[in-house]
């Protein structure tokens, strides 16, 4: 498992040109937004150039990683480790993370000149900045204290970002989540806090060496796994989730819901891979857990009369299709093969749930903002008036719910491989249930949008370019049904 | 009896000292419903860990808890309570939610599951502490303050309480972090980025308090998400 | 020479025409039509490109890896190209049908744009080369249904797209986990490969059941056999030409296709009978012929018992597979295009009635056939042909499916056959009779429920034509079944392929 994260040593130094790429990649999010803060952009336009950069970057590291495999920075500062590594898994990662970024960030203009934002409106851009930065960062980091820090960054922006509507519910909710993520915080510290005094150290690599099983170990794993499930929203800490979202502007829930939750979820599997190697137990519990939240999240998502509150409750679902796989990556005796099958499945899941997910808070919230209804049945008629919104959430709801040919399908193909491989019929029933209630819920909706019968109302014209951009993920989620071969094969690639 | 006196003998008089300060000033802050007091009392609270953590031999962490505890996370509380901004409409005076009892004695046993857990963490776990337990009250004093903590964390629903509460379980962690972890440069640098995050996590959240209050009047402060779930 | 680009093309004319039309916006009905209608040509220009290359002797394949272990493969074989054929010239005449049976109605765009989609799908489901990619279109083609069924937007229509959801989504799940099973116990296995799934009967006997059980169970949901075949009277609501391409293409035959497949390219005949499924089928299939007919007989009208009759007659190809030997294999596929023909125009026909006069119940068709002739003719031979008469398609069906029983020694299946052909004859006949011997408004007496005066001739002629073309083609697949590239032609020259190595 370790290997898999990259946590070793690098044949080649990285260049001086992949230096500025990184740089760009962690810090350039960050400038942006605070010079967006300043000069609020008014149009999709000044964005897509500014974030031409950033895309940049990215695909300068993903070259830099295909040309030297894995790459390593370390810097020692008073005393202080820190590192980055750069391997296929956080090439894949970090590509997702600016692609989303920057759809939701040329998604805002238009959203913010439609809908009454307030004054608080300017300082999403600083707040998006700082999250989209310190999710590179995670997904580079190996070091806790870097780790920590990052993580701590995106939780408290992430907060800022989803209460800036500024309505008494969103504040009630935002406040929750805050005081929720904040203690999550602090139980991770904790665990850290076991790990540096056992080891005393905090670099990754070189815990994954020292580190053997044992009561410190599964204390430490245990801290740090409740207080990031609290914050990925795991079942069954995901209440918060669902209030949060239910009020907040569409481009802060599409990017919180796609990428700051599943921060939480990988530093998971990477920590946990390190402190319980081969454990039996632990993973097993999450399983059960991820199963009960198919079916839970599920059936929330099909009681909801709100169209946010169903995409919202769809996360929860959704992640259980992720939890569910824990024992085949952390679990002891698992062939060779069905862990490579449930590694891969586990990633393509969660990329395409991200970039789906993403896609339909945007179709979504276009919805809500062209008809001025949030409820269910306020959509109704809409798939005459609004079709290509509907398409839209009709294509990343094929992803959902894991139909051909969608990133979805091709993960649950994955799983169901390696669950049937080494007989977790368990699994197997759940993943097969949670398709079946996914599209309970998905077609609930297009039942009411379908209803002709409706009366009709004035619909509010949504920005150029909205659907597109929503239509742009919904299609890269489908793409990536396909065209796994290619990102899948990025993930073996630097092996050592 | 001779051991024990011994043992006692051999804890610093500072220390024991500033320990029982701590877990007072804590306590008071934590259980205390006049709000103004309780924020006073968190001030005391952080100005005896700057000087728990000098007792330490921590100087940069003194120095950051000075800063950040004492000069920055401490006014956000009194902007919270509305002592600071001169045109607030309706200052903060006393906590009058109220618990249904079971709930109380549901939070208070989980608090203390928590607490034995950390504690028999602590005690059989790591076996080779930096800062032994029984040489330092102040450990103690950690593991009781975070426990006291969660505590009220968990029980009150007053949102400020609520942040009062981390804050102090905050500390605890740091205390307890040190006392494992010892104060070493990355320790310090993990408490640190703790403080700080602290630090804007209270300001943001006093930033919120007072927008709801100034929406919603006083009762928003108490209402839970999943309660106001259910009504509507 | 492998032409790997004929496949592709084939499949991508359909897919770029979704994509054309959803960019189009509702208004451009004249170019929406225009590039239907190349499409449409085009496909067919395609598909005769690769049945002139499969009957050369060349099968081009292209395909590309998805994951580990799996590839995307499209093959045009000869059984895949004889189901491209068919729904490529159906999609031609139900295109051509629709747009003068939609002319004046809302939501157009989304209409064609999933009509087309659909069509992909099953051309995608006739030329995938593994099961994996039959996965995919299969998958495809259920949920670009959905919008068709409910595209009337009234209640009904709305539950009934509920109900066939519940059916087909539920059956892609089971169909799901067979697959993945297989996988799991052979990796990647091609329809073409010759060595079949044999090797693995000593060992893995049970397994291999339960997989068969699985996939033949979830294609029996879209082939509508009994006790799956819930959703599809009921998916009557949706418009005429939706009907007629659920029911006489798409949907029912892509699950009788998938059988097709998965009983003589996955797992091969012999394995079949050896693991005693076959008889399970044969008897699946007859009590579904049974079961549809008398409930056919039970229906007061036109579409519904049209549909039952669908529930009964596809079940043929599955009785077709059942019957161990050429004779039956030839009339199973022999089936699958005779069966498609007819009923689309059995269908054309009652979306005409409905459209010109209102009709929709049976004891209102009295005299039609003074009043719209060529319908009426087309009807009778639609009619004719299902019951099994000569000189009509369904008679070489049943003619050889009868060979094919007797030469196995199945002499129950030929009472089956008797039984149901006597209850075919009992459910068209009284509507023959009516249409043309009974007297109705036509001759004076009393009033179309709802007559609208369409077109120069009996009908729109885009609604007329398509139908005589369909009833010809039925009448003549029958009369020239011995000409070389007939429907029989080809279904023996994929007979052969499957008996003879």
């Amino acid at each position: 498992m370790i290997w898999r994260f990259g946590l070793f040593d690098s044949t080649f130094e990285p260049l001086a040109s992949t230096h500025w790429a990184l740089l760009a990649a962690l810090g350039l999010p960050l400038l942006l937004g605070l010079f967006a803060a300043l000069f609020s952009p008014k149009r999709a336009l000044p964005v897509a150039l500014a974030s031409l950069p950033v895309l940049a970057s990215g695909v300068v590291l993903l070259a830099a990683f295909e040309q030297a495999g894995l790459l390593r920075w370390q810097w020692e500062i008073a005393g202080i480790h820190l590192s980055l590594r750069l391997n296929g898994l956080s090439v894949l990662l970090l590509l997702m993370t600016q692609v989303i970024g920057v759809a939701a960030a040329l998604y805002t203009p238009g959203y913010l000149r439609l809908s009454e934002t307030g004054p608080l409106a300017r300082w999403l851009w600083p707040l998006m900045g700082v999250v989209l930065s310190a999710l590179s960062l995670i997904w580079l980091a190996t070091d806790l204290l870097t780790l920590y820090i990052a993580l701590e960054l995106m939780g408290l922006a992430a907060v800022g970002m989803l209460m800036l509507s500024g309505k008494v519910p969103a504040i009630v909710a935002g406040m929750r989540y805050l005081l929720l993520a904040l203690v999550g915080s602090l139980t991770y510290l904790l665990g850290v806090a076991l790990i540096l005094g056992h080891w005393g150290r905090l670099d990754l690599q070189g815990l994954a060496e020292v580190i053997e099983p044992g009561p410190v170990a599964w204390f430490a794993a245990a801290l740090i796994g409740a207080g990031l499930a609290l914050k990925a929203a795991l079942f069954p800490l995901h209440a918060w989730l669902t209030p949060v979202h239910e009020n907040a502007w569409t481009p802060v829930s599409a990017l919180h819901a796609a990428l700051v939750i599943k921060a939480s979820l990988f530093m998971l599997l990477q920590l946990w891979s390190i402190l319980l190697p081969e454990t039996f137990y632990a993973p097993r519990v999450i399983a059960w857990l991820g199963m009960l939240a198919i079916v839970w999240g599920g059936l929330l998502a099909w009681r909801t009369d709100s169209l946010k509150t169903l995409v919202a409750s769809s996360t929860v679902a959704q992640l259980g299709y992720l939890m569910v796989a824990f024992p085949l990556l952390l679990g002891p005796d698992i062939a060779p093969l069905p862990r490579a099958l449930a590694w891969e499945g586990f990633w393509l899941q969660l990329m395409g749930h991200a970039f789906a997910k993403a896609a339909m808070f945007m179709a979504a919230g276009n919805l809500i903002l062209a008809t001025g209804e949030s409820t269910l049945k306020g959509l109704a008629g809409t798939s005459r008036r609004l079709p290509l919104s509907l398409l839209v959430f009709g294509i990343a709801s094929i992803t959902l719910m894991g139909l051909p040919p969608s990133a979805g399908f091709t993960a649950k193909w994955m799983l169901l491989q390696a669950m049937i491989i080494t007989q977790q019929w368990w699994a197997v029933a759940a993943l097969l249930t949670g398709t079946l209630l996914t599209a309970a819920y998905v077609f609930r909706m297009f039942r009411y949008s379908f209803d002709e019968t409706a009366p009709r109302h004035r619909y509010q014209p949504l920005a150029p370019g909205m659907d597109m951009i929503a239509l742009t993920l919904a299609l890269i989620a489908f793409a990536l049904g396909l065209l796994a071969h290619y990102p899948l094969e990025l993930m073996h690639g630097g092996s050592p | 009896m001779i051991a024990s006196f011994d043992a006692i003998a051999a804890l610093d008089v500072i220390e024991v000292v500033l320990a029982l300060c701590l877990t007072g000033s804590a306590l008071v802050c934590l259980f205390d419903r006049h709000l103004v007091r309780a924020c006073c009392f968190f001030l005391a609270f952080a100005v005896s860990m700057t000087l728990a953590w000098w007792q330490l031999g921590a100087p940069w962490l003194a120095t950051a808890e000075l800063l950040l505890g004492v000069m920055l996370t401490g006014p956000c509380f009194f902007y919270a309570l509305g002592h600071l901004s001169p045109g607030a409409s309706s200052p903060l005076k006393h906590d009058t939610f109220n618990e249904p009892w079971s709930r109380v004695a549901m939070r208070v046993v989980l608090a203390l599951a928590w607490f034995v857990m950390v504690g028999a963490a602590i005690r059989y776990v790591i076996a080779d502490m930096v800062y032994s337990p029984s040489e330092h009250p102040l450990l103690l004093a950690g593991v009781v303050i975070a426990a006291s903590a969660l505590g009220a964390f968990a029980l009150h629903r007053h949102l400020l309480r609520r942040l009062l509460a981390f804050n102090i379980l905050g500390s605890g962690v740091f205390m307890l972090l040190a006392g494992v972890a010892g104060t070493s440069a990355a320790a310090q640098a993990l408490i640190s980025v703790g403080l700080l995050v602290a630090w804007l996590g209270s300001m943001l959240g006093a930033l919120l308090i007072r927008q709801l209050l100034h929406l919603e009047g006083v009762e928003a402060l108490g209402r839970d998400g999943a309660l106001k779930e259910r009504t509507t | 020479m492998n032409a790997a680009w004929l496949p592709l093309t084939a499949l991508a004319t359909s897919l770029l025409v979704v994509v054309i039309i959803f960019a189009l916006p509702e208004e451009a009905r004249r170019l929406r039509t225009t590039i239907n209608l190349v499409a449409a040509v085009v496909k067919i220009i395609l598909v005769m490109l690769m049945v002139r290359r499969v009957a050369a002797g060349h099968e081009d394949i292209f395909s590309f890896q998805v994951i580990g272990g799996v590839d995307f493969v499209l093959r045009s074989d000869a059984l895949g190209v004889m189901f491209a054929g068919l729904s490529s010239l159906l999609w031609l005449c139900t295109t051509v049908y629709a747009i003068g049976y939609l002319e004046g109605s809302a939501n157009r765009k989304r209409f064609f744009g999933f009509f087309s989609l659909c069509v992909a799908s099953t051309i995608g489901i006739a030329l995938a080369d593994n099961l994996f990619t039959f996965l995919i279109f299969y998958e495809m083609l259920t949920l670009s249904t959905y919008p068709l069924v409910v595209h009337n937007g009234t209640q009904k229509a709305l539950d009934a797209g509920r109900v066939y959801l519940r059916y087909t989504l539920s059956a892609g799940v089971v169909l799901l986990l067979g697959a993945v099973l297989l996988y799991t116990l052979t990796g990647d296995q091609s329809f073409s490969s010759e060595e079949g799934l044999g090797d693995y009967l000593n060992d893995h006997r049970g397994l291999l059941t339960l997989i068969f059980a699985l996939l033949v169970g979830g294609l029996a949901v879209k082939a509508a056999m009994v006790p799956l075949h819930g959703w599809l009277p009921r998916a009557m609501v949706a418009p005429a030409p939706v009907s007629a391409l659920l029911h006489a293409v798409a949907v029912v035959k892509a699950g009788a296709f998938g059988i097709l497949r998965v009983v003589y390219d996955l797992f091969g005949i012999e394995l079949s009978v050896e693991l005693g499924v076959i008889t399970v089928l044969a008897v699946a299939a007859s009590i579904t012929i049974i079961y549809g007919s008398l409930r056919a007989i039970a229906q007061e009208e036109l579409k519904p018992r049209l549909a039952f009759s669908t529930v009964s007659q596809v079940s043929y190809v599955i009785l077709g597979i059942g019957i161990f030997g050429p004779f039956g294999t030839v009339g199973a596929l022999a089936h699958l295009l005779h069966q498609g023909l007819m009923k689309v125009t059995l269908f054309f026909c009652a979306g005409n009635y409905a459209e010109e006069l209102g009709i929709h119940r049976i004891d209102e068709m009295d005299g039609a056939g003074k009043r719209m002739p060529l319908t009426s003719i087309a009807f009778t031979i639609g009619a004719l042909g299902m019951i099994g008469l000569p000189p009509v398609a369904g008679f070489i069906t049943k003619w050889y499916l009868g060979v094919g029983a007797i030469q196995a020694g199945m002499y129950w299946i030929v009472a089956v056959l008797v039984a149901s052909s006597t209850l075919n004859a009992i459910y068209f006949l009284p509507i023959v009779h009516r249409l043309w011997f009974r007297l109705g408004p036509s001759h004076g007496k009393g009033s179309w429920p709802k007559e609208q005066r369409l077109g120069r001739l009996e009908t729109h002629g885009w609604l007329l034509w398509p139908m005589v073309f369909t009833a010809l083609v039925s009448l003549g697949a029958g009369l020239f079944a011995g000409l070389p590239f007939s429907p029989l032609d080809w279904a023996a020259r994929v007979a052969n392929g499957e008996y003879l190595p």
